[in-house]
């Protein structure tokens, strides 16, 4: 059994955006969070984890794995602070309220992505 | 209230696409909160490594060790039961049915537990060999 469909014209508006973003991110996050959990918390795990650990992934300027650690952090919090947003735009309907939740999200998401992308590219190894 | 009337909503209808999606919300939120004591602390690697090595002793601590299989099995279905959503969403609109994504429901489940069950296993060991250590 299959249902009747119809295409509807769906506004562009920025929430239309950030449902298909959603979707366009989560297939990528998919990819690059999967590989991240099998390696570091499966096959590796955090008993081996340091910082000689970390200097060997970040071992040159634009290496591999700073690139993909940045993409996963992109990705994956924009994806998961928007996430956030839709669950409480369920609970909070004011405009007032929506207005102080989008900022305290926003203001959050900026400086833990700014947190985060910060030491990915400055981590030098430590000398000795 | 509106937080009442957000709550009724999701208990007045209990099918199973239901149970997926409350299940979708509580681990994207158990991974969210995660993510940004993760990333706060694992900057600190450059920030301040004293700081950082003081965080990854937490993390092998045992409890955490079963928080962190906790946490694997959010993202394996988070994963998974988005890729499902995906597919209704974009791909195949067409096929949805509800005895059809009944039956997708329960397979996103048993998938997880799939992957999830040697994840553990592992992970798991890796607690004992390390315990006391």
């Amino acid at each position: 059994m299959t249902t009747q469909s119809k295409t509807v014209e769906i506004p562009q508006t920025w929430e239309a955006f950030a449902w298909k973003w959603m979707r366009y991110s989560g297939v990528i996050i998919f990819i690059l969070a999967w590989v991240h959990v099998l390696i570091q918390d499966i096959l590796v795990g955090v008993y081996k984890i340091d910082i000689g650990y970390v200097a060997g992934r970040w071992n040159s300027a634009f290496s591999f794995w700073r690139v993909y650690d940045f993409l996963l952090l992109f990705f994956s919090f924009s994806h998961g602070m928007n996430g956030v947003r839709q669950v409480l735009y369920d609970f909070i309907h004011g405009s007032a309220g929506r207005r102080v939740l989008n900022w305290v999200l926003f203001i959050t998401w900026l400086v833990i992505t700014i947190w985060g992308t910060v030491a990915i590219f400055s981590f030098t190894p430590p000398a000795g | 209230m509106s937080f009442k009337t957000a709550r009724e909503g999701y208990t007045k209808y209990q099918g199973l696409g239901n149970w997926a999606f409350v299940l979708h919300r509580i681990t994207g939120i158990g991974v969210i909160i995660f993510l940004i004591i993760h990333v706060s602390d694992t900057a600190l690697v450059y920030f301040k490594p004293e700081w950082y090595l003081h965080a990854v002793d937490l993390y092998r601590l045992p409890i955490f060790g079963l928080g962190e299989i906790l946490l694997v099995l959010s993202i394996i279905y988070h994963g998974l039961n988005g890729l499902r959503v995906i597919y209704f969403d974009m791909i195949n609109p067409e096929m949805w049915s509800i005895e059809i994504n009944r039956k997708s429901v329960i397979w996103t489940w048993i998938i997880t537990l799939i992957l999830w069950l040697p994840a553990a296993v592992v992970m798991g060991s890796h607690i004992l060999e390390n315990m006391g250590g």
